[in-house]
């Protein structure tokens, strides 16, 4: 009996059967593609995590125990690469005589470095000048002594006369707040800088010339021991971060309490887990409704045939057919529904995932892509039951088949508006908004060193209930408007329908239901392409932003450190081919008390012309107006929110800085007055730092020397041109270009390539914003395809035809097109607040991507039209059978 | 065949001449009506008498311009263009109204597609809705009413478009019997009100008895019976069958 | 018309369907209006009965009721010899499978099922699975060339004719027709009738709802149904 149904179905209701396949095809297509996706990217960040370290546990051998067999223990620990012993010790200051003076450092920290440490754990240290190998010096060291490569240091030693060392080569230690964390302290404890003075001696050196320190305080020398790890570490980087840490805690427990592991692996995943996890809860709010929408479309396509299948049913339970027989001739239906759409999905998917990938498994494991697909198609099974069997099942409930074969009366007001759901949700989401977007709010909550990681999920409530609320409420307005608007709603058709304008409105207003549901389901298509586009962009015009302000600019050129290069050798930079503006920025540090900052001299009428300053960056006025005070009065200083609070600064107030001269090379005070603060700026850290004028800065220091120049290549080229850089500026300064940094970016999210997630979220949402408009309207006028027959009978001309069905399609777009753009507007609004600890920094405008939303409207648009001068084709020429029929 | 027209009272409406019309192709092609040549003239009261499948409705679609014949000719001399909706009304075998507009705006319909203005369309359907008895349901939606009260509506939808000719395709054929006695009344005095031709297919013997003349249908082929001039034919005509029908009725 | 309907006929199963005091009521708002005010009639084996009524008289919930379509609110419905009303659906529809053939005014076939699919789906609800069936069906309403024609594809008499042929698959003790002729020509309603009294002669009970005076003649015997009361 099944068969013979199915095979019936198949054979000559395959194009509604085809119809609601795609439906659900789209959905499973969507949600396996997005799952691949997110795996993918999960891996990623695992990657990314772990190369970003250096180092990846500091085993800090404890005081009394034996650093050889603490060492022994850690290389037998499994997963351990390579081990090396590294000495720490404190020197009470450097000195060093160069040019005639004598410059001296504050306490400094000498490091030893066993031989092959360089190769073992490559990120640690950069080398800037000189030698490789030998006595190295940090830059910033270096620059406070005023020394080079061949000079010679002095090291004070505590208990003991100084040591006088050799520099071979000055190097940069990337990775120094990790290096000389204080191992095993808590997050809060942990040193506010790492320390400037750092010299690094070969191991034998190191022995020789701490051995008096040692001996007056064996507790002053101490050891590390730097660990590499090559352990199989889980994809997802909340695994990965659990399997370090537990690892860790063992190798801990082992050495007996002989040594405390730094675990810096660990740290870099414990970040890289809240990525993830941000990563997961875009899925979810791009991904969900989404599938959402293609389930809806479902619906709808399965829903057109409801009053067929209510007389078929009925039919066969007069025919004897008890409920379990009935039943299961609709799951028979929706199961070859839901399978024929699930496969069509997964091929969809796959295909997806090979254009935009190069891989149908999206880059993931073959593993977790099959769990993705199947639990796609698994929905694809559900969306199918939720769509043909629940309303079978629901029709068959009724007690007789008398009751079951009556038809549902006439229209009436949908029982729902009675109860307001509409203005209920979206009152309870604006209030779920306020509360989740308030100060101490933060969407995922990933306390440093806790396994567990928690997501305010209810910050998702305020959006989906919006959506929900304002989908309902566009019903509303949209049956109101068709219910009451008659004459209105006449007089807009008129240039399409001329006489008929009234009979046109009439039979659009008695067709309300149908139609305000057509047009929700636009609506929340069009919706969905528009929040889903506009974050995406401004998704990506934070990235973009993100990259500029660490690079700085289109392409960097960076000089060496104490390099005494002046804004004129902009000029030969500005003739190199593709270079279209070069800005110098000059770079120094400060004393502010007894704090070090970086502090930026800039031109400020020209800064913006090689790079961008937004608003986000400062606070206490737009950028524009700081800029124009940094003009106007040379002596402005921009500073960090911090200094601010340190020093209780007041706009105006004088802020003494020390700056080191240039011909004496002493650092002496310079009066700057405090005019706003700077909370990002091009090329400059995270943390604290002055801006302040250049031409200032170059009076008052006697020296015009630049740091760095911004060179701006007009968006475009940036590679070509900082090849051209090098090749002609050589080894004297570092070039970096934006497109090598924005791939570089931290391990945040903004390094997963978002931009295959976008690729598959806005194709689908133009296919679906296509097939709402399209489909919906088709299958309406398929519904009253024996309208028009008679309406052709009695003397239709196909214009008057047109006129119609156009006004129905002009309706449904109309209507469609105007609640879609608010309903995603809000949403768009409402994701980026939500989401805001996604976008770093955050966004000053929403980006809205025209282009593509043209094109989703064109698609949408085409498939009306499309679907309209069908309708009107099928029916200026009814068939001989729907003559037949009258 | 007629005689031929004297052109002053009687106006030829319909022409056929040995048109036929066939469905499908080669050898699953199916005749539904063989070469038929007839006149309708002005005053004639026809029905066309026949067993389902004969090919009643599909010469009456011929007659009304809807379907084309495969072979043969059809013209409406005195209707002017070919294939007017608006000079012939036409009633279904089912009420065939739409479900989206009320009572008045279906019976208005015709008048609004040929171009007279909605204000004016709803004044005179209104006052056909009347003429058959059916203005209080003027509100009514078609899903509301009764198979007798939709075929009625229908009715006035012709009637309200005042044709020239009016065809019914088993009109009765839904309805008991009191009903669709009514339902006869009311086309008869409407096609007497407006001085046009009704042309009735059926296959209901007690409605043929109600018109003039009665030609039967088999399988595709007409009979035409030879007319008595339509001023003098009796309204109600005496159960005379034509030979062929009684054989392939009872 | 034959008045053999003694209480010693039903003891010895001649009687194919027996219903008493059916009442049944339908509520709009605050109205009720009462469809059955306590129909009794009986069809033996062998026998044809018409219910003759005007429209609104009862006639389709009486014959929904006999069918076990639809539940009386009061009396009992037997249809060879087991009680099919006031029981749970599930039984219900067992017993409309086994013994009941319902022929509609319209709409009796799957529309996307042929002639065949939609005889071969009521035996596959009698439990049925013997195919040749089929063919001797067809060929008993005349329609032995047309198994694979779907529903659209046939004319009015052809479906009418159809429509009895699913009816019939499960071979039932009673066919309940709902104004089985309404839409026929002379011709084709005679030889649909033809088919009912053939089926009363191989000793089923047949009852036919109708208005249709063809049908009144036809039949053994003739009930009129008046507001929801049989006329005595």
């Amino acid at each position: 009996m099944i068969i013979t149904w199915l095979s019936g179905l198949v054979r000559r209701r395959s194009g509604r059967l085809l119809a609601a396949a795609l439906g659900i095809s789209l959905a499973v297509a969507l949600v396996a593609a997005l799952g691949s996706f997110l795996t993918a990217s999960k891996s990623t960040m695992t990657d990314r995590a772990v190369r970003s370290v250096a180092v990846g546990w500091q085993v800090q051998v404890q005081p009394g125990a034996k650093p050889a067999s603490v060492l022994h223990t850690v290389r037998s620990a499994p997963g351990t690469r390579t081990a090396l012993p590294v000495g720490f010790a404190h020197s009470t200051g450097f000195h060093a005589r160069t040019g005639g003076s004598t410059q001296s450092t504050g306490p400094g920290v000498v490091l030893g470095l066993p031989p092959g440490y360089r190769s073992a754990f490559p990120g640690e240290i950069r080398q800037l000048t000189g030698s490789a190998s030998g006595v190295l010096i940090a830059q910033q060291t270096a620059a406070n002594l005023h020394v080079a490569p061949g000079d010679t240091i002095t090291i004070g030693r505590p208990g003991g006369g100084p040591a006088h060392v050799k520099v071979a080569g000055v190097v940069d230690l990337p990775q120094a707040d990790s290096l000389f964390q204080k191992v095993g302290a808590p997050p809060q404890s942990q040193p506010t800088a790492p320390p400037d003075n750092v010299i690094l001696l070969p191991a034998a050196q190191f022995t020789r010339a701490t051995a008096p320190i040692k001996a007056a305080d064996p507790a002053a020398v101490t050891t590390q021991i730097h660990v590499a790890r090559d352990a199989r570490l889980p994809a997802d980087p909340a695994a990965a971060y659990t399997a370090v840490t537990g690892a860790a805690h063992n190798t801990e427990a082992r050495t007996a309490g002989g040594g405390l592991v730094g675990d810096n692996l660990g740290a870099a995943l414990d970040s890289a887990r809240q990525d993830a996890l941000y990563a997961q809860i875009l899925f979810l709010f791009l991904g969900v409704p989404g599938a959402v929408l293609a389930a809806l479309l479902t619906a709808t396509v399965a829903g057109a045939g409801a009053d067929r299948r209510r007389r078929e049913q009925a039919l066969l339970r007069t025919r004897g057919l008890g409920f379990r027989q009935v039943v299961g001739l609709a799951v028979t239906e929706s199961a070859a529904v839901g399978v024929v759409g699930g496969l069509l999905g997964i091929g969809i998917a796959a295909g997806v995932g090979r254009a935009a990938f190069g891989t149908a498994s999206f880059g993931s494991t073959g593993a977790s892509a099959a769990g993705w697909f199947a639990l796609a198609l698994l929905l694809g099974l559900v969306i199918a039951a939720a769509a043909v069997l629940v309303p079978a099942v629901r029709d068959l409930r009724q007690g007789t088949v008398a009751e079951a074969r009556r038809v549902v009366g006439r229209a009436g007001t949908p029982r729902w508006m009675k109860f307001y759901p509409d203005l209920i949700l979206l009152a309870v989401s604006y209030f779920v908004f306020r509360a989740s977007s308030s100060n101490n709010y933060s969407l995922v909550l990933a306390p440093e060193g806790v396994p567990t990681i928690s997501v305010s999920y209810w910050a998702f409530l305020g959006p989906a209930l919006l959506w929900l609320g304002s989908a309902l409420l566009l019903w509303r307005l949209v049956t109101l408007a068709l219910a009451h608007g008659r004459r209105p709603l006449a007089r807009l058709v008129r240039p399409l329908t001329g006489a008929m304008a009234g009979t046109t409105a009439a039979s659009l207003s008695r067709q309300r239901r149908p139609l305000a549901r057509a047009v929700v389901l636009l609506a929340l298509a069009l919706s969905f392409a528009v929040s889903t586009a506009a974050f995406n962009s401004t998704y990506r015009q934070q990235a973009e932003v993100d990259a500029r302000l660490t690079n700085g600019a289109d392409v960097t050129v960076t000089q060496s450190p104490g390099s005494r290069t002046g804004p004129s050798a902009a000029n030969p930079l500005a003739a190199i081919p593709g270079v279209r503006h070069v800005e110098p920025l000059q770079h120094r540090f400060a004393y502010v008390g007894a704090d070090l900052q970086d502090l930026y001299g800039v031109r400020p009428s020209t800064v913006t012309s090689a790079t961008s300053l937004q608003n986000a960056y400062f606070s206490g006025g737009s950028a524009k107006s700081l800029m124009s005070k940094l003009a106007t009065r040379p002596d402005s200083l921009l500073v960090s929110e911090e200094t601010v609070k340190d020093f209780q600064l007041a706009p105006g107030d004088t802020l003494k800085l020390r700056l080191q001269d240039a011909h004496t090379k002493s650092f002496h005070t310079v009066p700057f007055h405090y005019a706003g603060v700077v909370k990002e700026f091009p090329t400059a850290p995270r943390d604290s730092f002055f801006v302040a004028n250049a031409g200032y800065i170059a009076k008052t220091t006697g020296s015009d020397a630049v740091g760095t120049f911004l060179v701006d290549t007009g968006g475009g080229n940036q590679k070509a041109v900082a090849a051209r850089l090098r090749h002609q500026l050589g080894t004297s300064a570092k070039v970096t270009d934006i497109t090598q940094t924005r791939s570089q970016v931290g391990s945040s999210l903004t390094s997963v390539d978002l931009s295959g997630l976008t690729r598959i979220e806005l194709a689908f949402a133009v296919l679906l914003a296509a097939g709402a408009g399209g489909i919906v309207l088709a299958l309406g006028l398929a519904e009253r395809r024996r309208t028009f027959a008679i309406a052709t009978v009695l003397g239709a001309t196909r214009r008057q035809l047109r006129g119609l069905v156009f006004s129905e399609a002009a309706t449904l777009t109309a209507a469609g097109l105007a609640g879609g753009a608010l309903i995603g507007w809000a949403l768009t609004q409402m994701l980026v607040k939500v989401l805001t600890g996604v976008f770093d920094p955050p966004p000053e405008a929403v980006a809205v991507p025209w282009p593509y939303l043209a094109l989703t409207l064109a698609a949408a648009l085409a498939a009306i039209v499309g679907a309209a001068l069908s309708g009107v084709r099928r029916s200026a020429r009814p068939a001989v059978e729907e003559l037949r029929e009258l | 065949m007629k005689a031929p027209d004297t052109g002053l009272l009687v106006d030829t409406l319909i022409d056929c001449r040995d048109a036929a019309r066939t469905y499908g192709r080669g050898e699953n092609a199916v005749v539904a009506v063989h070469g038929a040549t007839f006149q309708v003239r002005t005053g004639d009261r026809i029905a066309i008498m026949g067993p389902s499948g004969s090919g009643k409705s599909t010469l009456l679609h011929l007659m009304a311009g809807l379907e084309r014949p495969t072979s043969g000719k059809i013209g409406w001399p005195a209707l002017g263009r070919p294939a007017t909706a608006h000079d012939i009304g036409v009633v279904f075998q089912s009420p065939s109204l739409i479900p989206a507009l009320d009572v008045v705006e279906n019976a208005a319909l015709p008048l609004v597609l040929s171009g007279t203005a909605e204000p004016e369309a709803r004044r005179r359907a209104l006052s056909a809705l009347d003429a058959v008895g059916v203005a209080d349901l003027a509100d009514k939606l078609p899903e509301e009413l009764s198979g007798g009260q939709a075929q009625r509506v229908a009715v006035a939808r012709v009637l309200a478009l005042r044709p020239k000719v009016v065809l019914a395709d088993e009109p009765t054929g839904q309805l008991d019997r009191a009903t669709g006695r009514h339902v006869m009344d009311v086309l008869l005095d409407t096609a007497a009100e407006l001085g046009a031709a009704l042309v009735v297919t059926t296959h209901d013997p007690t409605v043929g008895e109600r018109l003039t003349e009665r030609w039967p249908m088999h399988e595709g082929r007409l009979a035409t019976t030879a007319p008595a001039p339509a001023a003098s034919t009796p309204r109600a005509a005496p159960r005379a069958r034509p030979n062929a029908a009684q054989g392939e009725t009872s | 018309m034959t008045t053999t309907s003694t209480a010693a006929a039903r003891a010895d199963g001649a009687t194919a369907l027996d219903a008493r005091e059916l009442y049944r009521f339908f509520r709009t708002g605050e109205e009720e209006t009462l469809a059955l005010r306590g129909v009794s009639l009986h069809v033996q084996r062998g026998e044809t009965v018409a219910v003759v009524g005007p429209s609104g008289s009862g006639k389709s919930t009486l014959l929904a009721c006999l069918a076990g379509l639809d539940e009386p609110a009061g009396g009992y419905v037997h249809v060879g010899g087991e009680r099919i009303s006031h029981r749970p659906e599930a039984q219900r529809a067992r017993l409309r499978a086994r013994r009941i053939g319902v022929l509609l005014q319209s709409g009796n076939l799957i529309a996307h099922l042929d002639v065949r699919e939609n005889i071969r789906i009521a035996q596959a609800a009698a439990g049925r699975r013997d195919v040749s069936d089929i063919a001797a069906l067809l060929d008993g309403v005349g329609l032995s060339g047309r198994a694979h024609a779907l529903p659209h594809e046939l004319a009015g008499g052809e479906l009418a004719r159809a429509g009895l042929a699913v009816a019939l698959a499960n071979d039932p003790d009673v066919l309940l027709a709902d104004e089985p002729t309404g839409e026929l020509d002379g011709r084709t309603e005679q030889r649909v009738l033809g088919l009912l009294g053939s089926r009363a002669d191989a000793g089923r009970g047949v009852l036919v709802v109708t208005h249709n005076t063809e049908v009144v003649s036809f039949a053994d015997r003739v009930l009129v149904l008046r507001d929801g009361r049989i006329q005595p």
